[in-house]
């Protein structure tokens, strides 16, 4: 579960991320992968003008917590795998592995073309490196995806000076083992991932010699990286405005036929559409009203497809102060009760798919067929009230025993979409006797209440951007449920639990690692969901992608946009 | 929003001669005013602007038969018309109507300016009273309070205090009047310093009165007219103050209208409909403009040392 | 002279510290956690990193012992390392300094520059159609909001007319020092923000400009037979800048809370800007540098125009 964007204003965090998504079903974006005509040679020149509404943090990927650094940060470092664009299935990249028969070691090969820009190669000491320098530094969030890793922890209490897990191959450099203690499905993506990708040894090695501490924190190699193994290198950075990355010409898949890539700040999503048009930029994603005007120019194409993130009404299923969310009846009646397709389709103009379980159809692990989908149905949502024991008093919305349907839902201030679904959803309501009081409050704000288990809120309306891993139990689990007496925070907003579903979110993290496997229990923990609805699963957006006509090569999917940047190129 | 005291450092309490047989510092003074076109005309728009807003619910009910959070998706970005009268300054992106939502903003923006102005009254003369009067440590202590606010960037200190709080309306108005009043406390200080030295207060201690009795039976309806200047400047401040925090997204919050979140509204689609980015920026300067006119006028009625004046 | 200095620098010290406290309680007052702003959504974190995290910042202490150990650091201007950077916070700040005061001298000059003549100039044809011109500009630059102003401007001249670039110091490709490139980003933002003092002065050097015109000895000066030119430019001039020099602290004020607006509007990225978005996000060490700053360079001002004063006006005595 990748962080969720913290843009100011006018938040693009559903759409805006280039969050890495694969279409599963349908086609893509009207011109195709913008693949040249079978003449067209690639020529070398041009610039990447990419669009973001907030700066770089920082350029160390295991400091890495927002989106813009992360974007940027991974044109630097590559990492040791990549994923499918369109299905997300993980290939090899900077290396290829093998797992061996228990699960539990990795053995992995760097690709022997791979080196650093200086010209130094990329060796299995660097991955040790780059995990070094996370379980060093203090100010990194990335530890816990290393702690099944055998040594770490002692490494980390500086009882031992290496990570005894990690061997590198003595005869070759390029290879090496990792072996955990535990089997851990996630843990191919955890800790062979972004934050996990291979770091410079002769650039940082000085910061895990002993007695360094967590002098990595302090590094300025960390905001101006000094090799790249990744497609560009750092060039300069003008704080609040603008990254320069130049080509790197040794980079293994090949020199980046674009001669530069420019990371801009602007101010919010209209500037951002303005100078897509004017070109200023010619890299960046646009919000569905300004679609048709995108569409419109003729000199830039939009490529759409779906994001791997949803937007949701959440319920606090616990609440003592509106009981009514506590049966998963009227919870049913709720997504019955709201039109979700018309919402689709006048919010979003068309550019999304309606959710009822909790992964996106994008993802491996979506459910099959067989799921309800909860099709609008105004007659079918009161039955269901009544059913539930309410009947309609004479002001229209029904109530049992003198007390009314009637709960509050919070959306986050600043972001049109959730606004306009807050209204809609309100109006809807409504209509089926269900009294909603609407209120938008900052996004911070709501952040704190969410997270702190604060009992104020009844219904919330906010997003989840996934990662690669599917992996839900930090949302889904048990343990994951605030507890304001107890002062711990978590995720698990609602306090939703069920024994079988944490059975099936701890199966599929911890028990079989196949994808097939894997995917059963997934099967088992969506239709949980889809049943009980401790959400109005709301919808997944698609991400709307605007470059120049003139773009060759870039054939974006839900999981990479980018995973051949280094064949882009712009036809004069 | 501070009321630089260079602006009325100059004024002061001294009846001046006239050319008409001097009946008094308040006559002489209504006499200029309603000799003032501009700043009567300033103080009737003002009064229509504060009646059309308080009328809002009026307008809503029988004028434009629309109300202000109603919705039609279908009407969205309607051009200024005269067909549809809810759509006289046209639509915003989910077709509401702008003049409605424009009189109901003129409410809270007005409210916001009059209730937090009227704080900063409160706290500013009263401060400057006790400190002019009493001297000594407690004007020490009060001067450096002053001081200290006063190094920091007034919209930072406002701006962070919002962002971190998220304060309502209420709570902001609070917030708004707590910060902002030294100027008002600086210039008041300074009567007083002025003022106790004279006979009247001299006379009135030897008596017996009481400090605070001395303070406002005397040495307030003295600095009162001028208040009143800071005050209708005063008011004008804080409405560009809140316009400005809501444009930015920490002021009053959508749904309710105000004129500054209309405006970061709209600027997010002004090439869909750039009136509508034109008429609440009009109104803000409008009333601000009014009200500092009002000011500009009173000043030149009280103190006809024509100050800019023919 | 001296010993007025050397009081005046003493008092800015428990300024500053004031200051300094000041921020601390609001920043530690105000509802909800950085920390928890920052990883929201991060759901392969587990509790330990989060409060591991915390402690990282010095979060985890009681507040007494926060206050204690931020005081301490804030007398050598350290204020900690950024949450969401990780880098020391004010040296962020100071990075994105440079930019603020571009701005704000920029618009200074043009204050000035446009504001003192205008003045001048009305006070002079005191009646005819300038003055009304420029009084009655003096008056509405007073009362527009700047960031309506300045999005107006935007429309006008980045959107439609597509003369000036809408946000940022530079275009892309343009090498830093390309001054014309840098003006061209720099004279929207610097416009609006000198509005108001441009109002503001011409209305202020026209009132002073009369007042000086109707003193004696400018009328002793004209019988002396000096030209009116000379006249007005030697001693009217001189006599009418010395509340000018007064405002001048007050309006570094303005000048760096009104660029604040401006910075959003125009996506400058200056003090200002960066300071208000680490308030959005509860980044407790570069609010508190930003403010710090910002306290600093006013009470250096406000320092700096009261010795001004005290050396042009002798007249002035301290207390």
């Amino acid at each position: 579960m990748k962080q969720q964007s913290r843009t100011l204003r006018l938040l693009v965090a559903l759409l805006g991320t280039l969050a890495l998504v694969a279409t599963a079903c349908g086609p893509t974006g009207p011109t195709g992968g913008g693949t040249a005509a079978p003449d067209e040679k690639p020529v070398a020149g041009g610039r990447l003008i990419e669009g973001s509404f907030s700066d770089i943090k920082t350029m160390n990927p295991m400091l890495v917590a927002d989106v813009p650094s992360s974007t940027v940060t991974g044109k630097i470092y590559d990492t040791l795998f990549s994923a499918d664009p369109k299905n997300g299935e993980l290939k090899p990249n900077l290396g290829k592995w093998t797992i061996s028969s228990d699960s539990l070691t990795y053995n992995w090969e760097i690709d022997p073309k791979a080196n650093w820009s200086d010209g130094k190669p990329v060796t299995g000491e660097d991955y040790l490196t780059a995990l070094k320098l996370v379980a060093l530094s203090k100010l990194t969030v990335r530890k816990s995806n290393f702690q099944d890793i055998e040594g770490w922890k002692d490494f980390v209490d500086a009882k031992a000076t290496t990570i005894s897990g990690v061997k590198v191959d003595s005869t070759d450099p390029k290879k090496f083992s990792v072996k955990f203690a535990k089997v851990f499905c996630p843990a191919l993506v955890n800790a062979f991932g972004s934050s996990a990708g291979p770091m410079p040894t002769h650039v940082f090695g000085k910061y895990t010699a002993a007695g360094q501490a967590d002098a990595i924190d302090k590094a300025p190699e960390n905001t101006a990286p000094t090799v790249a193994s990744g497609p560009y290198v750092f060039k300069e950075w003008r704080k609040g405005d603008q990254v320069i990355l130049t080509k790197n010409a040794s980079y293994f898949k090949g020199a980046p036929l674009i001669d530069e890539y420019v990371y801009k700040i602007v101010a919010d999503a209209t500037v951002l559409a303005a100078q897509l048009k004017t070109g200023e930029l010619n890299y960046g994603t646009v919000e569905p009203k300004d679609l048709a005007d995108m569409e419109a120019q003729q000199n830039l194409k939009v490529f759409k497809y779906q994001a791997l993130s949803y937007t949701y009404i959440g319920w606090n299923v616990k609440s003592t102060t509106a009981p009514a969310l506590q049966d998963k009846r009227v919870r049913q009646a709720l997504a019955y009760g709201l039109d979700m397709d018309a919402v689709v389709k006048s919010i979003l103009f068309g550019q999304g798919t309606k959710m009822v379980a909790h992964h996106p159809p994008a993802s491996w692990a979506a459910p099959g067929a067989g799921l309800n989908q909860y099709p609008y149905d105004k007659a079918k949502a009161e039955d269901l009230l009544k059913t539930a024991g309410y009947t309609k008093g004479a002001d229209g919305v029904y109530a049992k025993e003198g007390k009314p349907i009637e709960f509050s839902i919070v959306a986050n201030s600043g972001n049109k979409t959730r606004e306009t679904l807050l209204q809609v959803a309100t109006e809807q309501y409504k209509a089926i006797g269900v009294k909603v009081n609407p209120k938008l409050e900052a996004f911070e704000t709501m952040v704190d209440k969410l997270t702190t288990g604060n009992q104020e809120i009844q219904g919330w309306i906010i997003g989840w951007s996934l990662g690669l891993e599917p992996d839900p139990y930090g949302i889904w689990h048990s343990t994951q449920i605030p507890n304001p007496a107890a002062k711990t925070t978590g995720f698990n907003f609602g306090a939703f639990t069920n024994a079988d579903f944490d059975k099936a979110i701890e199966t599929g993290r911890s028990g079989n690692c196949s994808q097939a496997e894997r995917k059963k229990n997934y099967e088992t923990f969506n239709k949980i969901l889809n049943e009980e609805q401790p959400y109005m699963f709301g919808f997944s957006p698609n991400t709307l992608l605007v470059t120049p006509q003139n773009l060759r090569a870039i054939d974006p999917g839900t999981f990479s946009a980018t995973w051949n940047l280094e064949k882009w190129w712009f036809k004069q | 929003m501070a009321t630089t005291t260079a602006d009325i450092a100059a004024v002061s309490p001294v009846s001046v001669p006239s050319r008409r047989a001097s009946a008094g510092l308040w006559s002489d003074a209504w006499y200029r005013l309603k000799k003032d076109r501009l700043t009567m005309a300033s103080i009737a728009v003002l009064v229509l602007l504060i009646l059309l807003s308080a009328a809002a619910p009026l307008f809503e009910e029988h004028v434009f038969k629309f109300k202000f959070a109603q919705q039609d998706l279908l009407g969205a970005y309607a051009k200024p018309q005269l067909e549809k009268p809810e759509y006289l300054l046209g639509s915003d992106e989910i077709g509401r109507s702008q003049v409605v939502r424009l009189l109901y903003g003129g409410q809270i923006s007005l409210l916001v300016g009059f209730l937090a102005a009227f704080i900063q009254l409160t706290i500013g003369v009263s401060l400057g009273l006790i400190a002019g009067y009493k001297r000594g440590l407690v004007d020490d202590a009060i001067t450096f309070f002053i001081t200290v606010l006063n190094s920091i960037p007034t919209l930072f200190l406002l701006l962070i205090i919002t962002a971190l709080f998220s304060p309502g309306p209420l709570t902001l108005i609070v917030i708004l009047g707590l910060i902002g009043w030294t100027g008002i406390t600086l210039f008041v200080r300074g009567q007083t310093f002025a003022l106790r030295e004279r006979e009247f207060v001299t006379a009135a201690r030897t008596v017996g009165a009481s400090g605070s009795r001395i303070m406002l039976k005397h040495i307030l309806p003295n600095v009162l007219p001028f208040i009143f200047i800071l005050a209708a400047i005063d008011v004008g401040g804080i409405i560009l103050v809140e316009s400005a925090l809501s444009y930015l997204g920490i002021g009053i919050l959508p749904p309710t209208p105000s004129w500054g979140n209309m405006l970061s509204n709209a600027a997010g689609y002004f090439n869909l409909a750039w009136w509508l980015v034109v008429s609440p920026g009009v109104m803000i300067f409008l009333t601000v403009l009014c009200l500092y006119l009002i000011g500009d006028g009173l000043r030149d009625a009280l103190d006809p040392r024509l100050r800019g004046a023919s | 002279m001296r010993t007025y200095v050397i009081r005046r620098l003493l008092y800015a010290i428990p300024t500053l510290v004031a200051i300094a406290t000041i921020t601390f309680l609001i920043t530690r007052l105000a509802p909800g956690d950085p920390i928890r702003l920052f990883t929201f959504g991060a759901t392969d974190l587990t509790r330990e990193d989060i409060e591991a995290l915390r402690a990282a910042h010095g979060l985890d202490k009681s507040l007494p012992e926060q206050f204690a150990l931020y005081i301490v650091n804030a007398a050598q201007l350290k204020f900690g390392n950024s949450i969401l950077y990780h880098k020391d916070a004010m040296s962020l700040v100071l990075e994105r300094l440079p930019n603020t005061l571009t701005l704000a001298v920029t618009a200074l000059v043009l204050q000035l520059v446009i504001g003192v003549p205008l003045g001048v100039l009305a006070a002079v044809n005191r009646g005819k159609w300038i003055d009304n011109a420029v009084r009655f500009f003096g008056v509405i630059g007073h009362a527009v909001p700047a960031f309506w102003f300045g999005l107006m401007l935007i429309i006008i001249f980045s959107v439609t007319l597509r003369w000036l670039p809408s946000q940022g110091v530079l275009t892309v490709g343009k090498d830093v020092w390309d001054i014309g490139d840098r003006l061209k980003h720099l004279i929207m933002p610097a416009f609006v923000l000198a509005l108001a003092g441009i109002a503001n002065y011409s209305r202020y050097l026209r009132t002073e400009t009369l007042d000086v015109i109707r003193q004696d000895y400018i009328r002793t000066a004209e019988a002396k037979g000096l030209a009116s030119k000379t006249v007005f430019m030697v001693h009217a001039l001189r006599n009418a800048l010395i509340p000018v020099v007064t405002a001048l602290g007050g309006v570094l004020a303005f000048l760096i809370s009104g660029a604040l607006v401006i910075e959003q509007v125009f996506t400058w990225p200056g003090v200002g800007q960066f300071t208000y978005a680490a308030a959005r996000q509860k980044d407790y060490p570069v609010i508190t540098a930003g403010v710090m700053l910002g306290g600093m360079l006013l009470v250096l001002s406000y320092l700096i125009r009261d010795i001004a004063y005290a050396v042009v006006d002798p007249r002035i005595k301290v207390k």
